[in-house]
């Protein structure tokens, strides 16, 4: 009926070729985030940034800049963005650089992402983590003169999480579940939490995932 | 071994006179002859090796795409004997910098190029890869620095002084005392000749006098504060905030004026001897003086051309009108401010100049003891880290052999 597919090995061979051969030819990321500053065009895509961002990318700098110019590559010093400053105008958020990969094929010593430690408004994270939009014109160096009167910070305590009732058809299935299990009505009714005790990103959904396959299994 | 005897003595004599006078001596070194002694330097051990050579395996090692060594690099700085090996040196230092070891430029290879670099009098070289240190990747430590500092200054050369004092606050390194009465004494020397400044001069040198004069608690420190606020002020009034601050170690919270006269306030309240210098209040009464003038009269010729100005205007953020809005405020507050300092009795007559030579005389020569001994303790340092790098080099290149041989011997059984 139908014929057998012909199993064609060279166009294969072809298309492993051409991956590999992309791989090793990307842009370095040098030249993606490269930018000509009269045109405020990207010369690898061709493409115009934004209007609203062009005051900021010429008045501001990236943080390779700034970092090339330190002893070091800037280990130990504290770096804010400028967007960050008028989003938390009270308590400070910071990174803290410490190690730092360097591209050095690029004439302006790129620099690949770095392992820090971030201070977001106010709060520290536990571990070291990978900066992201290194490359973004939005960066200020903070000067060591400066750095104890940048980190005060006198935490307002937050107040304490309120609780509403679900509702109401949520409710009564939660309640006929309850009396199903036999819990009796003398438990506390269930109540919602009105702020959200967990932070929904990508490590959050992973780490549900994760806990999902260790008591599933991996699929046979 | 007689010559660095004279030039102790000569050093000693020199310090002694340098209270009353003032015009005798020609060439005026701060750092005593003792600090600047190359002796200790050139006690290391030498490990000589022919330059060319050195030159062929770098270019090979650069071809075959692997990584030149730091003693390599090191080696070759050491053994620079002419002002065109300079040159050749200057080269495979920008390679190096652009090849994956770039982190592990030693300090010492820093230090001996500073070093070779004012042997061979290419003071000019060593300040061109100094200011490009993005592409040559010299981050000189403090030592380093005040003996550039020194030569420059040694030669009357203060605009040169003032580059390296620059290079020196953006690393904001002025950690040890001596630094701070170098850089403040070219700082103050190149002001008192009175040269145009352009606008990135003026914030150049203000940046480095505020940054330099906060490390230092006493009049001098204080004026230099005032004058760098004051210099950075006028940038942002020229400017705008952004200008002042890009690039450099400076907070971006815009009103430097009102610094200058927080400094001021501060001085008057205090109860002690700190005092300001006349030229530095002196200058901050012309420069808000001036500021208000032109921009009364901005004011009365604004309204003629309102259609062609409105585009430029738009480009002025809000902070920096709200800042020339506060000008006339600064102009009232700075009256009363300077009142009470002259009434306290907090101004002092004399300009910034002789303050600074003045604290070069107190503390240059006792700071430069515990300088010295640090310094030697870290060529020891760098000693012992040399001889374990060049002990690792032999090694490894032993155990290439070995496995050389062995493979030779395997084939030659094979066969």
């Amino acid at each position: 009926m139908v014929k057998k597919k012909r199993i064609r090995l060279i166009a294969e061979m072809a298309r492993k070729i051409r991956a590999y051969r992309e791989l090793k030819n990307r842009p370095r990321e040098s030249e993606k985030y490269a930018l000509d500053y009269d045109t405020m065009t990207r010369p690898h895509t061709r493409k115009t940034l934004p209007v609203l961002a062009w005051q900021d990318v010429r008045r501001e700098s990236r943080l390779f800049s700034l970092l090339s110019g330190l002893r070091m590559f800037g280990v130990g010093h504290l770096f804010t963005r400028k967007s960050w400053l008028t989003e938390h105008p009270e308590a400070p958020s910071y990174w803290q650089v410490t190690k730092v990969k360097v591209d050095y094929t690029a004439e302006k010593m790129t620099k690949s992402p770095l392992c820090v430690l971030l201070f977001s408004t106010g709060k520290q994270e536990s571990e070291p983590k990978e900066m992201d939009k290194v490359m973004y014109h939005d960066w200020r160096l903070v000067p060591k003169h400066e750095e104890e009167q940048f980190k005060l910070y006198n935490p307002v305590p937050e107040p304490p999480i309120r609780y509403v009732s679900y509702p109401p058809l949520l409710r009564a299935m939660l309640l006929a579940q309850r009396q199903k299990d036999e819990l009796g009505s003398a438990a506390e009714e269930p109540t919602l939490p009105l702020k959200r005790d967990v932070l929904l990103s990508k490590e959050y959904f992973r780490s549900q995932e994760k806990k999902r396959e260790r008591q599933e299994g991996t699929a046979v | 071994m007689a010559a660095s005897v004279l030039q102790r003595c000569l050093g000693a004599v020199k310090v002694i006179h340098k209270c009353g006078t003032y015009s005798f001596i020609d060439r005026r070194c701060l750092l005593s002859a003792a600090y600047t002694d190359t002796k200790l330097w050139e006690e290391r051990e030498k490990d000589h090796q022919n330059l060319s050579l050195m030159a062929a395996l770098m270019d090979r090692i650069y071809d075959r795409n692997f990584p030149v060594s730091s003693l390599t690099i090191s080696r070759f700085v050491d053994n620079i004997s002419s002002r065109e090996e300079v040159d050749q040196a200057e080269y495979y230092l920008y390679k190096f910098r652009h090849s994956p070891n770039c982190w592990y430029l030693r300090d010492w290879t820093v230090h001996s190029w500073v070093r070779q670099c004012l042997r061979y009098g290419a003071r000019d070289k060593a300040l061109h890869t100094l200011k490009n240190k993005v592409q040559y990747g010299m981050f000189p430590d403090d030592f380093t620095f005040n003996l550039l500092i020194d030569s420059f200054i040694k030669n009357e050369d203060f605009k040169g002084a003032c580059s390296v004092v620059e290079e020196v606050m953006l690393q904001e390194s002025f950690n040890l005392l001596t630094t701070q009465i170098l850089s403040m004494y070219a700082l103050s020397s190149y002001l008192a000749t009175k040269p145009e400044l352009s606008v990135s001069e003026q914030r150049t040198l203000g940046a480095a006098l505020l940054i330099c004069g906060l490390k230092q608690d006493n009049s001098t420190g204080l004026s230099a504060q005032l004058l760098g606020c004051a210099l950075l002020g006028k940038v942002e009034m020229a400017a705008g905030i952004h200008a002042v601050f890009r690039g450099m170690p400076l907070m971006w919270t815009p009103g430097y004026l009102g610094r200058a006269l927080a400094i001021m306030e501060r001085v008057a309240a205090t109860p002690g001897d700190s005092k300001l210098s006349k030229d530095a209040v002196d200058y901050l009464e012309g420069l808000l003086q001036d500021l208000s003038s032109a921009l009364d009269s901005k004011s009365s010729s604004g309204e003629d051309e309102l259609g062609g100005e409105e585009e430029g205007k738009k480009e002025e953020d809000e902070d920096d009108q709200a800042e020339r809005e506060k000008l006339p405020l600064y102009a009232s507050r700075f009256k009363e401010l300077s009142g009470q300092l002259q009434s306290g009795g907090k101004v002092d007559p004399s300009p910034l100049q002789v303050l600074v030579s003045s604290l070069v005389q107190q503390g240059l020569a006792s700071a430069e003891g515990p300088d010295m001994e640090q310094y030697q303790r870290k060529v020891g340092e760098w000693e012992a880290e040399r001889q374990q790098l060049i002990r690792r080099e032999k090694e490894m290149r032993e155990r290439a052999e070995e496995e050389r041989q062995a493979r030779q011997a395997a084939k030659a059984a094979a066969q």
